[in-house]
């Protein structure tokens, strides 16, 4: 058994004491008595020009969430703030805001003494804190997230074990509450990728990973999903109220699965591995030649000055650079994959 | 201090500023870092995706290289930086796949136990060295220039892993800013993502990502932007003139390595430290 490192993570997390993160330690801010004051962002698209920010001044109550403060505010101050909710016990996935610029559930979120509340990003506004879900629906449609079998149902129960599920496990928590979708930074540039994003990703995740699916699911990740056009920030997993490990328990699964269906396709993929094991190391200007190939090349005079900089060398991305000890690399290479390329 | 460095391909490839700036300042402040012999790459977040036990296997046999000098490992870059973090959780916690690794490692002489402490120059700057003992290393304070602090993701997420808690709380690099003498500014992209992990495929991602948060570092008063990864230096620096033309406005944002700024602050002269090799000049002009 390998002995823990001891690892001694303050510098991690600075900030931490004046921030606060855990809900007891933000609730041992506030007590009965205090006013949380909220700033609503409220807009209705079909008569105003911009959203603009209301400030409401709600009387604090123990174990407030954000959830409360909307409902009194709704009710007891401003009669026409739209807000969706349903279970009020991070079930449903309806009532997800932003709060202060960060995506989470209304009905789970301790209040803050000073707050801004948002509707999500990346979909349209119906009305204040209302967005319109259909195009996020579409996409999660759009990746086939059901189960397709190639071999006929067998009948109540079906044989299913633990292990055989424990790849899908985590996807299948999903509330499709749209947080991480709001989050991504690839998904706010619009139509500049196809990415499908997280959200849509874990539900495809969820059939992708389970023994019982039939079909090629890493083409429709890559073909319909543009999976490869994740940036592994950890954004989504950041925000996700049920904490899916997003990236590396649906989304690099994903990946896996595009690579082995479509390695041709999987150009980035397929040449970062073929260079680390015929060099050792990458050079990433022979990465971006074997991925963009000539059209690399577009830009002369940029690549003129990057060699001017210093930041590329020509001659030994031409000539190849090996790592020294490159034999080591080839035997792991040689272990873990064998002929594989 | 003796820290096993691990550079990275970037720091040895289209940042080498970073690695000459890394070994003088380390000198300067009491490091003696013993450079791991044929370190090779730790497989970016992309062979963990494609392949994880060649990941793990990879990544292990750097670690028992630091171990079997009876070192902690320091690296430059986030990527790294998690990978091998990642690596020494699943390790840990695995003792199969610790089996396995240790049976390919066998036939190179190395076995890994699950010793080695990972560590990125910005925690080693405080954990280690300590904020006392770096500021009594500093000879020229760095007033005036108003630094924007770009952490990029893998040493501030995946949240609740690694210490990690909430990437919005980060200070470590405004800590260090303050010992040093510089003014940190707030903007929106403190802890954003640079787009570097596409940015071979899909050049637009990275482009457009990071642009509006260098325009909203200058807009909020940054002099210079600086980061403790060198795959975020690599877009925010080699791809700002992209960015301007993306934008449609003039950047011209100075683009630091960590270990050059704190160079800076503790006598190191700036050719040494390489920030002729960026993109866009740098001038260090102080009040």
């Amino acid at each position: 058994m390998a002995e823990r490192p001891q690892v001694a993570p303050a510098a991690r997390n600075f900030g931490r004491d004046e921030t606060g993160d855990s809900p007891a330690a933000r609730l041992a801010r506030l007590k009965e008595g205090d006013t949380v004051t909220a700033h609503i962002s409220r807009w209705d698209p079909g008569t105003e020009p911009a959203p603009r920010f209301e400030t409401y001044r709600v009387p604090y109550t123990k174990w407030m969430r954000v959830l409360e403060v909307l409902t009194y505010v709704s009710e007891e101050i401003g009669g026409d703030l739209a807000h969706r909710w349903f279970c009020a016990n991070r079930m449903c996935g309806t009532c997800a805001v932003r709060v202060n610029g960060r995506e989470v559930l209304a009905c789970w979120e301790p209040v803050e003494p000073e707050m801004t509340i948002e509707p999500l990003r990346n979909a349209p506004v119906v009305r204040d804190l209302v967005i319109d879900r259909s195009g996020y629906e579409q996409r999660v449609s759009g990746l086939v997230p059901w189960l397709e079998r190639r071999e006929p149902y067998r009948g109540f129960p079906e044989p299913l074990t633990h292990p055989a599920m424990a790849a899908a496990d985590k996807a299948l928590d999903c509330i499709s509450c749209m947080c991480c979708f709001s989050a991504c930074p690839v998904i706010g540039l619009g139509d500049e990728t196809k990415f499908a994003g997280p959200a849509p990703l874990v539900q495809l995740a969820r059939v992708a990973l389970d023994p019982r699916d039939g079909i090629d699911r890493g083409r429709i990740a890559l073909e319909r999903g543009a999976v490869f056009d994740c940036v592994s920030c950890y954004k989504c997993e950041e925000v996700c109220p049920v904490s899916i490990p997003i990236v590396t328990g649906s989304i690099e699964p994903l990946k896996a699965l595009a690579f082995k269906s479509l390695p041709r396709k999987s150009r980035h993929a397929r040449v970062f591995l073929a260079i680390v094991r015929s060099r050792g190391r990458i050079d990433p200007s022979a990465l971006v030649l074997g991925v963009q190939r000539l059209t690399a090349l577009r830009h002369p005079l940029r690549v003129l000055k990057l060699w001017r900089h210093g930041k590329i060398d020509p001659l030994k991305t031409l000539f190849g650079f090996r790592l020294p000890d490159i034999a080591q690399i080839r035997q792991i290479f040689e272990a873990v994959r064998g002929g594989s390329r | 201090m003796r820290f096993a460095y691990y550079p990275g391909c970037s720091a040895q490839s289209t940042c080498k500023e970073l690695n000459a700036a890394t070994h003088v300042v380390a000198s300067k402040l009491g490091l003696d870092l013993i450079e791991l012999p044929s370190a090779g790459c730790t497989g970016s977040r992309e062979l963990r995706a494609i392949d994880p036990d060649l990941f793990l296997a990879l990544n292990a046999r750097l670690l028992a290289l630091a171990e079997a000098n009876g070192l902690p490992l320091m690296t430059v870059c986030n990527t790294c930086t998690l990978n091998f973090l990642d690596v020494n959780k699943t390790l840990s916690e695995e003792p199969m796949r610790l089996a396995a690794v240790n049976a390919i490692l066998a036939k190179q002489g190395l076995t890994y136990r699950g010793t080695t402490r990972v560590s990125h120059f910005l925690w080693v700057l405080l954990e280690d060295i300590g904020e006392a003992r770096l500021r009594a290393l500093v000879v020229r304070r760095l007033s005036g220039l108003r630094v924007a602090a770009f952490y990029g993701c893998h040493i501030t997420r995946p949240p609740a892993h690694f210490g990690f808690v909430d990437s919005r709380n980060a200070r470590a690099i405004e800590t260090v800013n303050a010992i040093l003498g510089c003014e940190s500014i707030d903007y929106s992209g403190r802890t954003e993502c640079c787009g570097f992990h596409t940015a071979a495929h899909e050049e637009k991602i990275a482009i457009k990502l990071t642009g509006r948060h260098i325009k909203s570092a200058k807009d909020n008063g940054a002099g210079a932007i600086v980061t403790p990864c060198p795959l975020c230096h690599t877009v925010l620096d080699t791809f700002q003139d992209q960015m301007e033309r993306d934008l449609g406005s003039e950047l011209g944002m100075p683009i630091l390595h960590l270990p050059q700024l704190v160079g800076l602050a503790i006598g190191v002269a700036p050719a040494q430290l390489g920030v002729d090799h960026h993109m866009v000049p740098f001038d260090l002009a102080l009040d």
